[in-house]
């Protein structure tokens, strides 16, 4: 979990130090890897917004193979709530992308409170995961200041900063996205996790606003530009999600001098049989909650 | 601590449960040590001559003098402190006493029935080596010592080695010797023998430091200008030594100069050195009580990067130092002063930074209560604190927002430690009291003006322990070593003790099933261990010796860290309900031998060891160690096992010397819930080290050594393991890794070496010019190696995944762009690294 912290704070000035300091570099290199058995590996995330809801399933490669992930196809695939609604996923098309179509336009499949049930019938396998659907706060306003791109640089661009604040009470886990002209932002180094608002292990934030290094986190390198749209998402999710994350984060940045040892994310997709074959990957149902705001003279503020 | 009275009781409690055990050693050691005597060591009455040897030079107490006595061939060894103490009948003897680098000296004495005090001073050998080569020094010792397994660098031959950056280091300089290692290039801390990094008790004039490296690992904290004495111990640790379970680091700070004033420095790339030391209450006859020196050091590249800083760096801080001082006094023949203070800091940061150091501050008092006994009792103070702050500047404009995080240990101990001086025997005994106050962590986050703390319970512990031990002569081919220390650990309120569910698969985090609270100095948990020693050396010849080892240690502070190199945000724990203390047996056998010119020009040997530990420290996969209260269920633990052989050899004299050393070792864990429960490789393991130092110290054709010298090192070792992935999933658009049965450290990363030089030019010496100066050119990494500190995967940097549908959070058909992958592999200093260095000495 430090990475997640280290990453929070955008630490440019570690970094530089680091590599100037010890005169570090980083060179691409062949190796020779064994290859393991595959894997079932899910890629849920069910949300309450209108319209369709996608779940991907693959199977594992091995790690340089550089074609497309196996599909994971003919799978029967299903979402119960606990009111006993089930939802259909099919895939017609066998690409492993499993769909549920509204039946009416505008009609979501997740509702705050519900629990969800995902079960997955593959290859004589059946599989199964559990996620809660929590509530999220809103993002209350999006503003923007003409900042450096980092402390060195002779270049500015516009940093947005959002406000939302935690809900009192219940620890709330979430992840937020952002979008800049609508095309989301998702390299390995903007997967931004949020405590009560904070970093776990951190003071007890519930009810505060976020704090500062997660309401200034959702700016790509280069930050905006003058006009640019601006969409940032509040997505709720479950604590076991957010351990996931933060290990997948773990796991995908996991470089330098302070790696920890290489290990495998969890997952909360379970083989009925547990002498079977186990999955990866990870279904959760997410609550999301948007604002745009475009860089313009309204939306400035001094620094 | 308002408590000392409840830990008074408690140490006076346990203190009458094993005073028998006391009474027994003391007692039963030197009677047995008297059967065994040789016919020509007769009980009759004996006198003890005794005293302190100096040097010469500053009237620094030097540590392991040899004092031999000719005619008995029995002798004594200067302790800490330089004193000695040969007990023997009534006669006339001639003492011999020599001390490697020091002009060896006979001293003729006559024993008449009365105790004899001999203060002696010995003179630096001149840098004449005509005459080195028929020196005969304490190089020796490698046979004649019972000390195995023991690395010693006296601070002129760590000036000589190559450094990086032109800074002399420490911790740098041992890895070259036997059996150290790091786990690359820029770690903080060393491992000894297969152990890892907080099992060595580093201490600094007998306080413990906690992180001994300055910028991560790059350099370590003690100042080569006030450093005097450096001794590693890797096994056969005497009973006076305990609380960790691989080594001690033993560092002695010079008293100062106590014959004339003395300014010291230097300008390196790095730091810029200075020292200053002094007589101190001089009397009529000019002769010094005591002495001071006091040492700083400063990094200084911020000093000239800030006027060409802009922008949001302008005012960034990145800097360390470290300050030592040390005073003495000689109040009069029987009881001198010591206090000696260290302060270390780190500062980085523009806006978000780490701030971190370490304190410590010693108080010693010798006591010789008659020529036979020596005192010396210790008191101590460690701090060891770190803070990262998301404003290490604390701009006004960030008053109502910031993220701040605290946390640090600090120890209390006071140590007496008797020496007793007794016909052929040294006996050692005395004990240890340690307060223990670990603050794992504290937080303050404030948001939009709102301020909030979130604080981790301290946590204390109290280590006691007593010990005796003795070093007996049984014949002049026999020494032996022997001890038993008892060590007895409390884990004490007020504090939280939690239990954790034992049916959670392991490997797996472990649900909390219950909160104790405890208030007042309540005893939390227990553990006491019987820790013995023992050594053994027979003199095959007067060249040649066979040695063995046992010893078992115990640890009851962990450091948790789950990262290559630790980092300074790294906590330390106690052993507590939950987490046992560390074990460790070790056994050592070696053969020693010197030969060549005079039997000491080339000193060799071999040791084997292994060592069984137990209760080693892993971790869940994902752990969450930072300010984690519940920390206790996300820790694992196992037995290790490491051994191997060490192979040395040293040329001590002629314009050409140095040293080989070359070990294999192997050091391996098992816990189960890691690596299917099977036994793995730790992250430090190398099988094969290879460490080859020479240093060259050429002649003019006059005979006269040149101004010139020059040194050399070459290192070359096994990659260290490291896990690799075998498999690949996508989530969300990212790629990521997967090792389908789980296995950990199932690779290798290639090879270490490395090759470095350096030459040293003395400046001229005039007549009636006092001051000396010396240039230092270096070049460290000389061909330029990338050596590996690790190989890891990632997705290509270059790749960002698209995606923006009309339900953009869930993967879409739009994921059609496919991410690649990658090994990269990482290294430090991978460049030549050239580097200049002024000394000066008024």
């Amino acid at each position: 979990m430090k990475n997640s912290i280290l990453v929070g704070f955008r630490p440019f000035t570690l970094s530089l130090l680091i590599s100037v300091a010890f005169f570090s570099c980083e060179t691409v290199i062949d190796a020779d890897l064994d290859t393991g058995p595959a894997q079932l590996s899910v890629d849920g995330t069910v949300t309450d917004q209108p319209g369709p809801q996608v779940i991907r399933l693959t199977q594992t490669a091995a790690y340089f193979s550089s074609a497309k992930p196996p599909v994971a196809s003919g799978a029967t695939v299903s979402v119960t709530d606990d009111a006993g609604k089930i939802y259909a996923f099919t895939d017609p098309d066998n690409d492993g992308y499993y769909i549920w179509q509204p039946p009416t336009t505008g009609d979501t499949l997740g509702r705050i409170g519900r629990t969800y049930k995902l079960a997955v019938k593959w290859n004589g396998d059946d599989y199964s995961a559990t996620s809660v659907l929590n509530r999220v706060p809103t993002v209350d306003s999006i503003v923007f200041r003409n900042e450096r791109l980092t402390p060195v640089s002779q270049r500015f661009g516009y940093q947005a900063e959002y406000y939302a604040r935690d809900p009192a009470g219940a620890t709330d886990y979430s992840r937020i996205r952002f979008y800049r002209n609508d095309t989301l932002q998702n390299s390995t180094s903007q997967i931004i996790l949020a405590y009560d608002g904070a970093f776990r292990g951190g003071a007890n934030t519930d009810g505060l606003m976020f704090i500062r290094p997660i309401r200034q986190a959702a700016n790509p390198d280069s930050l905006y530009r003058m006009n640019d749209r601006v969409r940032i998402d509040i997505q709720s999710v479950t604590e076991e999600y957010f351990d996931f994350m933060g290990q997948v984060n773990t796991q995908i940045n996991n470089s330098g001098l302070f790696a920890q040892p290489p290990a495998n994310v969890p997952t909360n997709v379970v083989n009925a049989n547990p002498k079977g074959r186990k999955a990866t990957g990870f279904f959760v149902v997410s609550a999301i909650r948007s604002r745009t705001a475009q860089v313009i003279k309204e939306n400035i503020r001094a620094k | 601590m308002g408590n000392n009275l409840t830990m008074k009781h408690s140490i006076l409690l346990k203190t009458q449960s094993i005073a028998s055990l006391f009474w027994l050693l003391t007692i039963l050691g030197p009677a047995f040590g008297q059967v065994n005597q040789r016919p020509a060591m007769p009980a009759v009455p004996q006198q003890t001559v005794s005293g302190y040897i100096k040097d010469a030079r500053n009237g620094e107490g030097l540590i392991g003098v040899s004092v031999y006595v000719k005619e008995t061939g029995t002798g004594a060894v200067t302790n800490n402190y330089g004193y000695y103490a040969v007990s023997l009948p009534a006669g006339t003897y001639t003492l011999i006493i020599s001390f490697v680098g020091y002009t060896k000296q006979a001293k003729a004495i006559a024993l008449t029935g009365q105790n004899l005090k001999l203060n002696l001073e010995l003179a630096e050998e001149k840098f004449d080596l005509q005459e080195v080569v028929v020196k005969a020094t304490r190089e020796e010792d490698n046979v004649k010592s019972i000390e195995m397994s023991v690395n010693r660098m006296d601070v002129k031959t760590i000036r000589r080695i190559p450094a990086l950056l032109g800074e002399v280091d420490v911790i740098r300089s041992i890895q070259l010797l036997p059996g150290v290692t790091s786990v690359g290039e820029g770690a903080t801390g060393f491992n000894v023998r297969g152990g890892s990094i907080d099992q060595n008790l580093v201490l600094l004039d007998e306080a413990p430091v906690y992180n001994s490296s300055h910028l991560f690992g790059f350099f370590s904290v003690f100042n080569p200008d006030a450093v005097k004495d450096v001794k590693l111990i890797k096994g056969g640790i005497p009973a006076l030594y305990g609380g960790r379970i691989s080594s001690i680091l033993d560092v002695r700070m010079k008293e100062g100069n106590a014959k004339k004033p003395e300014l010291t420095g230097g300008v390196g790339l790095i730091f810029s050195r200075l020292a200053y030391e002094r007589p101190l209450f001089k009397n009529k006859d000019g002769v010094a009580r005591g002495s001071f020196i006091v040492a700083g050091r400063r990094s200084y590249a911020d000093v000239l990067a800030q006027p060409f800083l802009r922008g949001d760096l302008k005012g960034s801080q990145f800097y360390f130092y470290d300050l030592t001082a040390k005073i003495n006094y000689r109040i009069n023949d029987n009881n001198t002063v010591y206090a000696s203070g260290y302060l270390g800091r780190d500062l980085f940061g523009a806006d978000f930074g780490f701030d971190w150091g370490n304190t410590t501050a010693t108080a010693r008092w010798n006591h010789v209560f008659n020529s036979k006994l020596f005192l010396n009792t210790t008191a101590f103070y460690s701090n060891y604190d770190y803070l990262l702050d998301s404003d290490l500047k604390r701009k006004p404009e960030n008053k109502g927002d910031y993220f701040r995080w605290k946390s640090r240990i600090v120890n209390y101990s006071i140590k007496p430690d008797f020496t007793w001086f007794r016909n052929n025997n040294t006996i050692t005994f005395g004990g240890q009291s340690i307060l223990y106050d670990f603050q794992p962590g504290e937080a303050t986050a404030a948001s939009a003006g709102v301020v909030r703390s979130f604080g981790l319970k301290s946590k204390y512990a109290l280590e006691n322990a007593l010990y005796v031990g003795n070093e007996q002569q049984l014949s002049k081919r026999w020494q032996l070593q022997y001890g038993l220390r008892y060590s007895f650990y409390q884990y004490i309120g007020p504090g939280e003790a939690f239990t954790f569910s034992a049916d959670t698969p392991p490997g797996q985090r472990r649900d909390l099933t219950g909160v104790k609270t405890y208030t007042g100095r309540d005893v939390i948990q227990t553990y006491g261990n019987w820790e013995p020693r023992f050594a053994a050396k027979y003199e095959l010849s007067d060249l040649s010796s066979l040695k063995f080892s046992y010893n078992r240690l115990a640890q009851y502070t962990h450091l948790i860290s789950n990262t290559t190199a630790s980092i300074p945000l790294d906590v330390w724990s106690p052993s507590t309900n939950n987490i046992k203390p560390q074990l460790a047996d070790q056994v050592a056998g070696g053969y020693f031998r010197n030969f060549g010119k005079s039997g000491t020009e080339f000193e060799a040997s071999v040791e084997v060891y292994y060592k069984w530990l137990q209760n080693q420290i892993d971790y869940i996969d994902g752990a969450n160690l930072l300010l984690n209260p519940l920390l206790e269920g996300d820790l694992l633990s196992g037995p290790g096992r490491a051994y191997g052989a060490e192979f040395f050899i040293k040329k001590n004299s002629g314009p050409l010397h140095g040293w080989i050393s070359y070990t294999l070792a192997k050091t391996e864990r098992q816990v189960t819930g890691i690596n299917s429960n099977e036994w793995y490789p730790t992250r430090f393991d190398k099988r094969h080290t290879l460490n080859t130092v020479f240093l060259y110290d050429p002649l003019r054709s006059s005979g006269q050594p040149s101004r010139w010298s020059f040194s050399a090192t070459f290192v070359i070792a096994s990659g260290t393991p490291a896990t690799f992935p075998t498999n690949r999933f996508e989530y969300d658009g990212f790629v990521v890794p997967q090792n389908a049965d789980a296995l950990r450290n199932n690779y290798r990363i290639p090879a270490y070496h490395r090759l470095d030089f350096a030459a040293t030019l003395q400046g001229s010496r005039r007549p009636g010019r006092r001051n000396q100066d010396s240039w230092v050119f270096s070049v460290y990494n000389a061909y330029g190696r990338r050596n590996p500190f690790s190989v890891f995967f990632r997705q290509s940097p270059d790749f960002t995944t698209l995606s923006a549908g009309s339900n953009p959070v869930t993967p879409t058909a739009e994921y059609q762009q496919q991410p690649t992958t990658q090994a990269v592999r990482y290294s430090i200093f991978a460049t030549i690294i050239p580097s200049v260095t002024y000394n000066f000495k008024f």
